[in-house]
């Protein structure tokens, strides 16, 4: 039996000791130890991006990590977009008034991606929102509103639409 | 309440202008919780003492299991249970299939497994990683046998059997013609010949099947949490399969991360959970990993082969159509022949064809096999007729939006009756062309092509002009059987509406969420009908246990549908607050209104009784309302299909069956790589008609992504099997291939609306469209890119190899144009 | 698609992950970027039994100039290296082709050195490195030593170095010769996908504008990254216009075996194998002509 490794990292801005499996994807640490669902896995081979989590402030594929790299990391995931009053990041704004999401389950992942490439270029051009993002499958959008929405969001950031930064503790519907 | 008869409804002129939500494109319901992940889908769902599953799964195409030792994987601490194909046929019925056919098919198989993937041993154990592990400690002893794979080879009689308990690998044969195809042909001035060769395709939705299952054996009942579609349409097949009584399964609905068609029963997912949940007496889920959905689920589209021809008389009017088809099943037959069921709701497309002959083999081979995906069997329908009407232009030396133009249905002949017995409810397909060609701007594109071709570069201009059917009924499932096992009628949609003491609206829905709109939908038409806004409005999700019948999305129906039970449910509610109001006011209910919200007299704004002032009388004060009122105010209205009729006896008439008709004219823009095959979409111009637009923003959403998927089918998707051992090349997303971003061109869309006569608001499908028409689009674009060069496409996909295979060919053959 | 188990070592040294390789024998793995080696253990098609992750090693994330060469260290990132000012100015091939590889994010993860030594027949870097005449330093029990690009592949997925063994650096000798153009172009079924066929080409142009060498190394074609030798012979002398290099390029498909796969099979690798060698060639020396090294 592999001896688990001990580490501490910071979710969210939550500081966690944890000791696991050397094993343990760290897709399946934020979603199964830490109850962040958000992040989803589409393929576990690193093709579709859908479990993209920022580490260390980097677009991060978080099934091609294990959860024991993490010593000392910074971990981001869409949980931490919104505000707990309901308030959406302008990310997330853009995002629904440009129509980006069908399904869901890439989003998160598209977020994450997006959020990354807004801290280093706030105004992209829809050739930078492709070339940071070209690596997240979608399968019902069709790509266009995401790209729009990504350009929006910048505009809208660039007007100062708010920014909240408190992060949230876990919480989704349960189905009854 | 007594339901009230639906009559067939024409749109009504007035109402179009006083819509103030229908129409209008409403930001969406459901993306509040999808964005900031906490949406349940089936991976979050957990329960106490929940196990988690793994399948081992063959890697041979066609074998018998001679022995299976799972000693090891059960000794391995986490493991709970371990189950064969045979200790699992002892827990859980054979999968339900609605075939006539013998062909049976358990979740697991029973001493032979007849596709590579299908499962051989589930295991359920404290979490997937160790249930991995313990597949890995499996031994199976398989007699490897000879595999079917090629579909032509499988059709002799002397192929080896996918089934013995068939004669051959033919599991279904007809030909039926409808109107009078041998004199159409004889009589012709043309006869244009072609073959289409449409590939193995899946629906690959970023979520795939999975289902969590919690048996009760105390009470023998049985709770699933599912993405399965058919919980409220079909539930008692699940509590059949899984031997549990149909009224103690109850089945809860997740959001669902995509379906495209995939997801209508996933039997083999929740047999599997059913099977391991009664083994271990504990909750089990079993969630497909993207090598267990692309090996193995129930649902790849169809794959084809055509050899069809089109007559043609001397006035260049099409007479007649010759289908004849070899379709590859894989190694079963869960929904028969459904696939052409549908392709039979517009096989003739959007021309007066008079008379086609349709001949389809159904073929058994050692693959994964067909349900429905996306497009359901009409999409190489439509690729195999546009084809034909490329070529006709060819021949006939037509300009291809003319030969169109002459063959159109045209807007004054609907409603209008397809040689199969369908019905289009509405149409202007010349409106639609003129839309496309002018938004293309395709004389600058002429230009460019030519300037182009004098580089060296080859930049093609497609076209295509298809139907795009909407709002199934269930006969299509069956209808090619003289005796169908089960001869359905019913495709219905159900929703409850009730409003709380304070006048608040809330609308239960029977179906899913599988990432099209139905929240936002229902929101609209509640606020169309009662005159509030949308965000007044809520929306929730029922389980199997409501009776809320409803088939949910699939066949582009359910904007449809949801309007119809909506309005339906909302006319219930308004009567009866309408009743007790007038009661109150001492006025007659034919002179009272609900208008924004309110209840009053016709034309007394000032002596409004608000929705709450009505509600709370009909909740708590039964003795203040009219006599026979029941207290409440809460409706289920069951919206059956509105305008389907049965098939004759002899099938040459199927009878309505997908009569909401939608419309496209796709043009994309290509260029060709003619060294590395290479196609790059350049650009994208759709128009659309799928009638009165429910809500234009989420109707381009659908349109976008359908045509994304098309350019898959048109470049890169496809299943591969080993042609010597049949093995599957493309289990993972390295060898099946998705659009990304990159490959997605920039995609103008119009619209145009023409509603249908048959829903409500004239509302037509949309769900499906893109899928429908972009595959043949994108053939057309090639072929007229390579034009000069000789190259004509009868294959999609048409990978870079095949291309650059085709350019060969036609060197070879000393084909090309003069017309450079 | 969940990994095997395995046992987890962070070395804070060269040393003592070479301590760490040796000891475990065959069974253990580097960990780096981890965008190939982990996507391998989820599917189970690798279950070392230990794994050895470098990240926490100082030191080996330089890129730079080192004598006549550029110097990238096991851990320097991909993305690091297509956007090193020394790589695009010095080695800019290794820059052109790295910027192929996946998506940005993986390549900021992805190090150039594991994808050298993960050695997918398929891959660019790997190219890239035998087209350059690069090499790697490779740190063992026995100390250092150094193996050249064309003695480092030894099939597919599969490097000459033996138990204990890990590549610290690869060296790229900087160009010596003033009128150079490197190209890298290749076939992908989609943009970031592995190439189908890729061609790396260095070209340096004589005084007269006739080509003085060529270095061309093909991926997808065979079972490691292969010189276009044929192809170079062909070149050499001959003054630099098109339908000379065309003529040339042909040779590219001789002595091939490439593989078939879904993605191609190897009479259309053979094809691509001359368009791609042809179009890199003819790109390099447009480059060479030009003065630019990099476009």
């Amino acid at each position: 039996m592999p001896e688990k490794v001990r580490l501490k990292l910071t979710v969210n801005g939550v500081e966690h000791d944890v000791l696991v499996e050397p094993r343990m994807l760290l897709l399946d640490f934020l979603r199964d130890e830490l109850d962040l669902k958000g992040a989803h896995a589409g393929c576990e081979q690193g093709v579709c991006a859908a479990c993209t989590v920022l580490v260390n402030g980097e677009a991060t594929r978080s099934c091609l990590m294990f959860a024991a790299q993490l010593e000392g990391a910074e971990v981001r995931t869409v949980e931490s977009l919104a505000a707990p009053d309901g308030t959406l990041h302008p990310l997330q704004q853009a995002f629904m008034q440009e129509h980006g999401l069908q399904c869901g389950f890439c989003t998160p992942g598209m977020l994450m991606a997006a959020y990354e490439l807004l801290e280093h270029t706030p105004m992209p051009a829809p050739d930078d929102v492709r070339e940071a993002l070209g690596g997240n499958i979608c399968r019902c959008t069709g790509y266009q509103n995401i790209v729009n929405a990504v350009s929006a969001a910048g505009s809208m950031a660039q007007a100062g639409q708010g920014t909240p930064t408190a992060p949230s503790a876990p919480v989704r519907e349960v189905p009854a | 309440m007594s339901s009230v008869e639906q009559p067939v409804r024409r749109p009504d002129p007035a109402t179009v202008q006083d819509r103030r939500w229908v129409g209008r494109s409403v930001p969406r319901k459901e993306d509040p919780k999808l964005l900031t992940g906490r949406a349940a889908y089936v991976g979050d769902v957990s329960v106490p003492g929940m196990l988690h599953a793994a399948v081992l799964r063959s890697p041979h195409a066609n074998a018998r299991i001679r022995s299976i030792d799972t000693s090891r994987a059960a000794a391995l601490p986490g493991v709970v249970a371990v189950l064969t194909g045979a200790d699992a046929a002892e827990l859980v019925e054979p999968m339900t299939a609605f075939c006539a056919e013998p062909v049976p098919q358990h979740a697991i198989a029973v001493d032979r497994v007849r596709f590579p993937g299908e499962a051989v041993v589930a295991v359920a154990a404290t979490s997937r990683y160790v249930a991995e592990d313990a597949c890995a400690l499996i031994d199976v002893d398989y007699e490897v046998l000879p595999a079917v794979v090629d579909p032509i080879a499988a059709m002799d009689p002397e192929a080896p059997k996918v089934h013995d308990t068939l004669g051959g690998n033919v599991v279904f044969h007809r030909r039926v013609d409808f109107g009078d195809v041998e004199a159409d042909f004889a009589s012709a001035d043309n006869v244009i010949r072609r073959t289409a060769r449409w590939h193995r395709m899946c629906a690959n939705p970023l979520e795939t099947a999975g289902t969590l299952a919690s048996f009760d054996p105390f009470t023998q009942s049985m709770t699933l949490w599912s993405n399965t579609n058919f919980y409220n349409f079909l539930p008692w097949t699940f509590a059949n399969m899984l031997r549990v009584a149909s009224n103690r399964l109850r089945v809860v609905p997740c959001t669902v991360g995509g379906s495209f068609g995939s997801k209508h029963l996933i039997n083999k997912v929740i047999a599997i959970a059913g099977a391991l949940t009664k083994a271990t007496g504990r909750p089990v889920k079993f969630m497909e990993d993207r090598v267990d959905n692309l090996a193995a689920n129930d649902n790849v589209g169809p794959d084809r082969i055509y050899d069809a021809a089109l007559a043609i008389d001397g006035d260049g009017v099409f007479t007649g159509l010759r289908l004849e088809i070899v379709d590859d099943y894989g190694a079963y037959f869960q929904f028969a022949h459904g696939q052409h069921g549908n392709a039979l709701s517009q096989p003739t497309g959007p021309y007066r064809i008079r008379s086609l002959s349709y001949e389809v083999s159904c073929v058994l081979t050692n693959k994964v096999q067909q349900g429905f995906f996306r497009g359901a069997g009409a999409d190489p329908g439509n690729l195999i007729l546009e084809r034909l009407v490329d070529a006709a232009a060819d021949e006939l030396r037509l300009d291809r939006a003319e030969i169109r133009r002459r063959n159109f249905i045209r807007p004054e002949q609907f409603p209008y009756k397809v040689p199969t017995g369908n019905t289009y409810d509405s149409g202007n397909y010349e409106g639609v062309l003129d839309k496309a060609l002018a938004l293309a701007d395709v004389d600058h594109w002429r230009a460019e092509q030519k300037r182009a071709r004098a580089e060296g570069r080859y930049i093609g201009i497609g076209l295509a002009s298809c139907q795009e059917r909407s709002g199934y009924n269930a006969t299509e499932w069956w209808f090619l059987y003289d005796t169908p096992p089960l001869p359905a009628t019913s495709t219905p949609e159900s929703v409850k509406i009730d409003v709380s003491a304070f006048g608040q609206i809330r609308v239960e829905l029977g179906c899913p969420l599988w990432g099209n709109s139905p929240e936002t939908v229902v929101s609209q038409v509640v606020a169309e009908e009662f005159g509030v806004e949308p965000d007044d409005v809520a929306v929730t999700y029922s389980d199997s246990t409501s009776g809320a019948i409803s088939a949910g999305p699939g066949g582009s129906r359910l904007t449809i549908m949801l309007s119809g039970a909506v309005r339906g449910a909302s006319r219930r509610i308004k009567d009866k607050m309408i009743r007790i109001a007038a009661h109150a006011m001492e006025a007659d209910p034919a002179d009272v209104e609900l208008v924004d919200g309110h209840v009053r007299p016709k034309g007394s704004p000032s002596k409004a009784m608000s929705m709450g002032d009505v509600a709370m009388l009909a909740h708590l004060f039964k003795e203040t309302n009219p006599e026979n009122e029941d207290s409440g105010l809460v409706t289920t209205f069951t919206y059956d299909h509105p305008y389907a009729s049965l098939p004759t006896k002899d099938r040459k008439d199927l009878g309505a069956f997908y009569p909401f008709v939608s419309h496209a004219c796709h043009i994309p823009i290509v260029e060709v790589d003619v060294e590395t095959g290479v196609v790059t979409v350049l650009k994208y111009y759709a128009v659309n008609d799928c009638g009165t637009l429910m809500n234009p923003k989420l109707v381009e959403g659908q349109i976008m992504g359908g045509i994304v998927q098309g350019i898959g089918a048109a470049l890169m998707e496809e299943y591969r099997y080993d042609e010597q051992d049949g093995s599957l090349a493309t289990d993972t997303w390295r060898e099946y291939l998705l659009p990304s971003m990159h490959e997605a061109p920039e995609i103008v869309i119009e619209h145009q609306e023409t509603p249908s006569p048959f829903s409500e608001y004239g509302v037509k499908g949309a769900g499906e469209g893109g899928r429908l028409v972009a595959p043949t689009a994108m053939a057309s674009a090639i072929d007229d890119a390579l034009k000069p060069l000789g190259v004509t496409v009868s294959e999609l996909p048409m990978t870079p190899e095949r291309v650059v295979a085709a350019l060969a060919a036609a060197r070879a053959a000393g084909g090309g144009s003069s017309d450079g | 698609m969940k990994p095997a188990p395995f046992d987890y070592v962070a070395p804070r040294t060269v040393e003592e992950a070479v301590d760490d390789l040796a000891r475990h024998g065959p069974d253990a793995r580097v960990l780096a970027g981890g965008q190939s080696l982990v996507r391998l253990m989820n599917a189970r098609l690798a279950t070392p039994s230990v794994i050895v992750d470098i990240n926490r090693v100082a030191g080996l994330d330089g890129i730079a100039v080192d004598n006549g060469s550029v110097r990238l260290g096991a851990l320097a990132r991909q993305r690091a290296a297509e956007l090193s000012d020394v790589v695009r100015a010095e080695i800019p091939l290794l820059a052109e082709a790295g910027a192929h590889v996946a998506h940005p994010s993986v390549r900021r993860r992805g190090t150039v050195v594991g994808s050298i030594a993960f050695a997918d027949p398929s891959a660019e870097l790997p190219a890239a490195l035998l087209a350059l005449d690069g090499e790697a330093v490779v740190a063992g029990p026995q100390g250092e030593r150094t193996v050249a690009a064309a003695d480092l592949f030894a099939g597919a997925f599969q490097t000459t170095l033996t138990h204990g063994e890990l590549i610290a650096a690869v060296r790229v000798p900087r160009r010596t010769h003033a009128r150079t153009g490197t190209a890298w172009i290749e076939v992908a079924r989609r943009q970031g996908d592995l190439p189908v066929c890729g061609a790396g080409a260095v070209v340096a142009l004589d005084d007269a504008g006739a080509i003085a060498s060529a270095r061309i190394a093909l991926c997808g074609v065979g079972d490691r990254p292969v010189r276009a030798s044929a192809v170079e012979e062909a070149l050499r002398g001959v003054d630099a216009m098109d339908d000379a290099i065309a003529a040339a390029a042909e040779r590219a498909a001789q002595d091939l075996d490439p593989p078939s796969d879904v993605h191609g099979s190897a009479a259309y690798r053979r094809h691509l194998a001359v368009v791609v060698t042809r179009r890199s060639v003819q790109r390099a020396v447009q480059r060479a002509r030009e003065g630019a090294v990099h476009a």
